[in-house]
């Protein structure tokens, strides 16, 4: 049948095609088919339109025409063809028999009452009707055995026809849907399998920790904003502008420092430090005002004291002979340091109208704090021009002579200092450590010395504590050196615990050699005058037996260095010539001798002064005995006189008391007399003439009986 | 036209002279890093004399290294700006006479 079919359907659906095509005429499907390609079989048959277009008729029928109707089959009963029965219509493809039984058929109902349960009951609840126990299969098996048996009855004849292909099929089938419900009916009835569909499912949630949201926001950095505008003239003009601010400020700078020089090259003209609650600018001008305004007052109110001083020489000096006198000038004060004694005087060797004065005090049972130095110029007796304030009281000063603005001095805590009143008088430039490197007693008297080779500054003190010690300044701290120990040649003493102590002289005063650095006498408490090289620490080169009491000053003769004259509070002023026991000339004035001094105009002038007021004026070449001018400066009973101070080119001493006032006096005529030179040597200078008068005195001096042993000269100096 | 040709001349004297030295126009820096920055500066324009893009790059970079990044730099002989900066970091300047620098952070 279906080969028979298939050519005919095979046509059918593409007439069909073609008719629906026509029929619609539908433009994009007529597109859609053109763009096939319709492949057809080689073979096909080639109809024309009018076969194309006949209609063949399909007739279905209830005979099946190809089953054979004449089938014989042989009788050998009859020995003859019998026609064999029809197979008729039916086609059997597939059979397999069951055994289930439908529960309202009359089988199950046996197996049931068999089963000893009512059918009925059954009805009601039908899901039992399944449960089938295994104890009660071989009643069940009974049933499809009989169905089998059955079946294979109808199929036999099937058998026969189609070569008995499903008999061992059907067999085997029957055998495994035993097996199915046998193991169907194994599990509890009424309990579900648990499976993929059946299935309990349980879950749990942890605690999910709360969040939370916060924000926070920095500070942003400070901003600024700037604009500008870059052209070349823009850049020039600045630059422009920037040269002329720079050449103004050097012109400037320019006239300040020519200023600077200006008040360093006036003598005595030199700013004091202070005043700093004005400002730098004002201060500088102002100050220099108000300086020119004092002065002229100051020289206004001193007018005949600057007149006496420039044109009065006495005129009674042209009838007295070895006579003078001292004419009173100004009067030098400060009205803080009323109560201090003047303990140290010294002009300064550049500005000879400039001089340094140490206030500090003497009277050791009376101590007072504190000190001061004090620098007045002549131009201006009404105030010091540079005061420097110090913690301990001042005993000493001295001037460098290269650089006259450092001053150094020694106070009575032990301590020396360094000043450079040209940079500030407030504190000190340099400062002895008041731990470490001090002198222990009094500093009676520092000396600067020649610089080092390498230029350092460098000075010399002594003190009571027997020590003469060098200070070298270094960058801002003193090197210092022990030069010698001044041990008294005595037998040592001994000590509280056995030791053995070897007794110090004190030392009171110093000085060096002008024209030697290395040799310096040391006048002692003791009233001995050492003379020291400062190559040797151990040996003194010379001891003189001088006074019974302490030597208040050593000075050497300004012109002839082998001559100097010591003073001391045994009332007398000794004049010494170098390694000679026994003093040239001694003189006794009867009051204790504060200070002498040689004048640096002649050999043979010195001065003293005492401490019952009075100045004293020797002068050697007029009267070997007597001094030739005496005079009271201040009052004997309430003031006493410390020190006196010759002026290098002026005509005038300044004496210092012990009120802290300081006397400036002309020297009359008569005790500057000039050398006069010989008729035969004229040619000869003041200088010469000088040290030929002192000569000439020394010789009528030396007693020949020292002159039997002459000393050395030469040794002593090379020594 | 006389005068004018001799105020020229003196002029180019003038400018001859004086205009090399580094010039701060504007600066809020701390004294140590505008000396150091204009130390910078000045070497970089010595150093790229012709060529202002590598002077600037040398420039920042410089700058980022020694005071932290982000440093801008401009070098130029003529532009205008106008910038936001952080406070402190702010440098202009002119340089050799022609160069502007102007430098920031921000």
């Amino acid at each position: 049948m279906p080969p028979a079919t298939n050519p005919k359907k095979s046509t059918a659906p593409k007439t069909a095609k073609k008719k629906v095509s026509k029929a619609a005429e539908d433009d994009e499907f007529e597109q859609w088919q053109k763009s096939r390609q319709l492949t057809k079989p080689k073979d096909q048959l080639e109809l024309t339109d009018a076969e194309l277009k006949e209609i063949i008729p399909r007739v279905l029928q209830s005979v099946n025409v190809q089953q054979p109707d004449n089938l014989v089959q042989y009788s050998f009963n009859l020995g003859e063809f019998v026609p064999a029965p029809s197979a008729g219509n039916a086609v059997l493809v597939f059979s397999q028999k069951g055994t289930f039984l439908h529960k309202e058929s009359d089988d199950a109902r046996k197996q049931l009452i068999a089963q000893g349960i009512d059918p009925l009951e059954l009805g009601t609840a039908p899901s039992i009707a399944l449960m089938l126990s295994p104890s009660q299969a071989p009643i069940i098996e009974v049933a499809p055995k009989e169905n089998e048996s059955e079946a294979e009855d109808e199929e036999e004849p099937e058998k026969s026809d189609e070569e008995g292909e499903g008999g061992g099929e059907v067999a085997q089938a029957a055998t495994e849907v035993e097996e199915e419900q046998k193991a169907e009916a194994g599990p509890v009835p009424g309990k579900k399998i648990i499976n993929q569909f059946n299935f309990c499912e349980r879950a749990a949630l942890t605690y999910t920790n709360p969040r939370m949201n916060r924000e926070t926001q920095t500070i942003p950095p400070p901003k600024g904003s700037y604009s500008s505008n870059v052209l070349q003239w823009i850049i020039y003009d600045a630059y422009q502008h920037d040269y002329e601010e720079q050449q103004l400020e050097k012109e400037r700078e320019r006239e300040r420092r020519e200023q600077g020089k200006m008040t360093v090259s006036k003598p005595g003209m030199k700013k004091v430090a202070g005043k700093v609650q004005i400002s730098e600018a004002v201060q500088g001008r102002v100050f220099e005002c108000w300086k020119t305004l004092e002065r002229m007052l100051n020289l206004n109110t001193f007018d005949y004291i600057a007149k006496d001083y420039r044109y009065w020489e006495d005129p009674a000096d042209e009838f007295r002979e070895e006579e003078g006198t001292l004419l009173p000038l100004w009067k030098f004060s400060y009205e803080k340091t009323k109560k201090n004694t003047v303990t140290d005087m010294v002009w300064n060797p550049h500005y000879y109208d400039l001089f340094a004065v140490c206030l500090g005090f003497l009277d050791f049972m009376k101590p007072i704090k504190g000190g001061a130095i004090c620098l007045f110029t002549i131009k201006n007796p009404s105030f010091p021009d540079y005061i420097c304030i110090t913690e301990a009281a001042v005993m000493c000063i001295d001037i460098h002579k290269k650089y006259p603005y450092m001053l150094v001095v020694g106070l009575y805590d032990g301590n020396v200092m360094v000043y450079n009143i040209q940079a500030t008088c407030k504190v000190p430039a340099f400062q002895s450590n008041s731990v470490t490197q001090k002198h222990s007693n009094i500093v009676w008297e520092v000396k600067w010395a020649p610089d080092l080779p390498d230029g350092e500054m460098n000075f010399y003190s002594v003190s009571s504590d027997g020590k003469v010690i060098h200070w070298i300044l270094m960058q801002n701290e003193f090197a210092v050196t022990t030069i010698i120990n001044l041990y008294l040649e005595k037998e040592p003493v001994r000590g509280p615990d056995g030791t053995l102590v070897k007794r110090k002289a004190c030392a009171s005063c110093v000085a060096f050699h002008p024209e030697n650095p290395l040799i310096y006498l040391v006048g002692t408490e003791e009233g001995l005058i050492y003379k020291c090289s400062t190559a040797y620490s151990t040996s003194y080169l010379f001891t003189y037996n001088a006074h019974h009491m302490p030597v208040y000053r050593v000075d050497y003769n300004k012109l002839n260095s082998d001559i100097f004259a010591s003073c001391s509070g045994d009332w007398r002023i000794k004049i010494w010539e170098d390694n000679r026991q026994e003093p040239l000339f001694v003189f006794d004035l009867g009051a204790c001798v504060g200070d002498v001094k040689w004048a640096p105009y002649s050999s043979t002038v010195f001065g003293a002064v005492t401490s019952r007021g009075s100045a004293y004026v020797f002068d050697l070449n007029v009267n070997k005995y007597k001094p030739i001018c005496v005079q009271a400066i201040v009052s004997k009973k309430k003031y006493k006189l410390t020190r006196i101070a010759f002026n290098n080119k002026l005509p005038v001493i300044i004496c210092g008391d012990d009120k802290g006032c300081v006397t400036a006096l002309k020297l009359s005529p008569n005790l500057r007399v000039p050398c006069k030179p010989p008729k035969k040597q004229q040619h000869l200078d003041q200088h010469t003439l000088q040290i030929m008068k002192l000569d000439r005195l020394l010789s009528l001096v030396r007693e020949p009986t020292v002159l039997t042993a002459p000393p050395d000269p030469a040794g002593s100096t090379d020594s | 036209m006389a005068e004018g040709e001799i105020g020229g001349e003196k002029k180019e004297t003038e400018k001859r002279i004086v205009h090399t030295y580094p010039l701060v126009r504007n600066s809020d820096m701390n004294e140590e890093m505008r000396t150091e920055s204009v130390e910078i500066v000045v070497t970089a324009c010595e150093k790229h004399s012709a060529n202002n893009e590598m002077a600037a790059r040398m420039i920042k970079e410089q700058m980022d290294k020694k005071f932290g990044p982000p440093f801008h730099v401009v070098v130029g002989e003529g532009f205008g700006f106008e910038i936001t900066y952080e406070c402190k970091s702010l440098l202009y300047m002119y340089f050799a006479g022609t160069l502007a620098i102007c430098m920031w952070k921000a």
